[in-house]
């Protein structure tokens, strides 16, 4: 398998990985609030739709819309996307936004759901199966375009007929979806531990750079070293947002302002 | 007129969220395919590309930076 095949697999997977713990937080509440059949009930429909969704907008633009106008609108939108991925990132790396709490947002979610002082049915409950599914089709969206993107991309870099870019990159983020699925069941608890602003900032740079070179093969640029220049434009971004962080973090507020803030407490009360 | 107001706001947050980004890049591909097509060199062409991805990054988060001054 060559570098790039790798590379949308990885894509995929660490895209999805960041996803599917999020959509996990809100599965995982309606499991313990409502049922577990109502939260896999929603899970796999939406995982269905997006199954779909892949399916037919993949093969739908492979067939109709030429290479070179695909690669210059898949380069724009990777590089979209790849953007605000790094521009969470490097606010949360410098202190200039709250790190993404699943253990807050689980409680939250909880405290809301029980608040509607239902008892658990034991069979399907429409609210929890439409939650689930909501929380798991937004999520994945995001997947599904890198999966579409990537994928179509890497059809059109290798030319043989066996080859299939959109399975590949399908195949990563089925393996994150089985990774989040067997720790969240081994657990039973929130995934807190997943280092989720490092995945998003690392697939920030990949959607980056991959658009960036993508996209500027679209406009007719001819990169140098050809794809060994991936590398440079990944080497570079890495400078950049790494230059970015360190430009932003003296603006970061205290941690104990920060925390009075997210508490809505008064400084000294928390100082102290 | 409503759905299609909603569609389009949907799809701007999907996919940019973010007016100086979207501008950013849109100005660096449409840029870019100018001097493309006007034979610019090689080197040129891709400078401008990667320049003003790049500016356009700097340019929101020092936003964000003057917002939350001040916000205080």
């Amino acid at each position: 398998m060559t570098a790039q095949v790798w590379a949308v697999i990885l894509a995929a997977f660490l895209a999805s990985t960041v996803e599917f713990v999020e959509a996990f937080t809100i599965v995982l509440v309606v499991g313990v609030t409502i049922n577990w059949r109502s939260a896999f009930a929603g899970t796999l429909a939406a995982v269905g739709a997006l199954a779909i969704c892949v399916a037919t907008f993949g093969t739908a633009l492979v067939v109709f819309v030429p290479l070179a106008a695909l690669r210059f609108v898949i380069g724009l939108l990777l590089v979209l996307f790849g953007l605000k991925w790094l521009k969470k990132a490097i606010l949360r790396y410098a202190g200039l936004k709250a790190l993404h709490d699943e253990e807050a947002i689980y409680e939250e979610h909880l405290a809301e759901m029980r608040a509607r002082g239902e008892a658990p049915p034991a069979r399907l409950n429409p609210f929890g199966v439409l939650t689930s599914f909501k929380s798991v089709l937004l999520e994945g969206l995001e997947v599904a375009f890198i999966v579409i993107t990537f994928g179509i991309q890497a059809n059109a870099d290798n030319h043989s007929t066996q080859f299939n870019g959109i399975a590949l990159a399908a195949l990563g983020a089925a393996a994150a979806l089985l990774l989040v699925v067997a720790a969240g069941a081994l657990i039973r608890a929130p995934l807190q531990r997943v280092p989720e602003n490092t995945l998003k900032y690392v697939v920030g740079i990949m959607l980056t750079s991959f658009g960036t070179f993508w996209g500027g093969e679209g406009l007719g640029i001819t990169w140098w070293q050809s794809d060994l220049f991936l590398l440079v434009l990944v080497a570079f971004y890495l400078a950049v947002t790494g230059a970015l962080i360190l430009w932003l973090r003296p603006f970061a507020p205290p941690k104990a302002a920060a925390r009075k803030k997210a508490l809505g407490q008064p400084a000294e009360e928390v100082a102290g | 007129m409503k759905p299609i107001m909603n569609a389009l706001k949907a799809t701007y947050y999907f996919f940019a969220g973010d007016a100086i980004l979207l501008v950013a890049v849109l100005l660096a591909f449409g840029l870019a395919t100018l001097l493309a097509h006007v034979s610019a060199p090689n080197v040129l062409v891709a400078v401008i590309f990667i320049a003003l991805i790049v500016g356009g990054l700097t340019l929101t988060l020092g936003r964000e930076l003057r917002g939350r001054k001040r916000g205080g």
